[in-house]
């Protein structure tokens, strides 16, 4: 007695017709390809500063603002002083 | 950095400290971060224009030219009063650039007379007094971002009756 009946090959196919698979297939090529061609994008909108007359022997400070517009995370691996 | 991994539309602030130690000229520097993103690493600059006496400036003269917040007994101090005075032969405009928004509020006035002076206020958040800090504000004149001015603000605080607070903590422990 058979238990399992094996299925036709073109099964599948039969149930979903052409552009059904057509429209999933495009939507797979286009996920795919976002995720690989997903990138961070580092933005700093103001990226210099001058701070003018200063006086010697003193310290002095300033904050610079870091935006990530890509569509990755964008991971700050190191800042080196110049 | 307050983080070094953003998320897509995240931010963080990149703070750059300066020491201008015995330098006597122009100077820039350009820290250089590198990121996920690959090469080339990207660029931030800064200027300084390092001056050896800032009582003889122009066409303002900040006093004092370094703003020390210190605290080192029980008498909280948060708040100082600074002279700025205007040594040019006509009226000019102050505008903060750069202030301080997590640890004090700047107060300037807005204008000063040829060969007037006038008093700046800075106080401190109470979030940071008891915080050690090196930190400073930029001044512009006229909106000429040629024409800045940047003080020093320095906070240092000691509690002096930590070690006998200890000496009391042993002494009733020992009875």
């Amino acid at each position: 007695m058979t238990l399992f009946k094996t299925c036709k090959p073109n099964r599948l196919v039969g149930v979903m017709n052409k552009p059904v698979l057509a429209t999933v297939i495009a939507a797979a090529v286009v996920l795919l390809a976002s995720a690989v061609l997903a990138a961070p994008l580092m933005d700093i909108p103001e990226k210099e500063f001058d701070f003018g007359f200063v006086p010697q022997n003193s310290e002095v400070s300033h904050v610079f603002w870091i935006f990530n517009r890509g569509d990755d995370t964008l991971i700050i691996e190191k800042v080196v002083p110049g | 950095m307050e983080k070094t991994d953003l998320a897509v539309g995240d931010s963080t602030s990149l703070e750059i400290i300066f020491s201008t130690r015995h330098y006597n000229t122009r100077i820039s520097k350009r820290p250089r971060i590198t990121t996920n993103e690959g090469p080339p690493d990207k660029n931030v600059s800064i200027h300084a224009t390092v001056i050896q006496r800032p009582d003889s400036a122009y066409p303002i003269i900040v006093k004092p030219y370094k703003l020390d917040i210190s605290q080192f007994g029980e008498r909280v101090r948060d708040r100082m009063r600074f002279t700025i005075s205007n040594v040019s032969d006509k009226e000019v405009s102050l505008a903060l650039v750069a202030d301080l928004p997590r640890y004090a509020k700047i107060e300037l006035p807005r204008k000063i007379g040829a060969g007037q002076s006038a008093s700046g206020e800075i106080s401190l958040l109470e979030e940071v007094l008891k915080q050690s800090f090196e930190k400073s504000f930029t001044i512009e004149i006229d909106g000429d971002a040629k024409t800045r001015f940047t003080v020093p603000v320095k906070r240092t605080v000691k509690e002096p009756t930590a070690g006998r607070a200890g000496a009391q903590g042993k002494t009733s422990g020992s009875e």
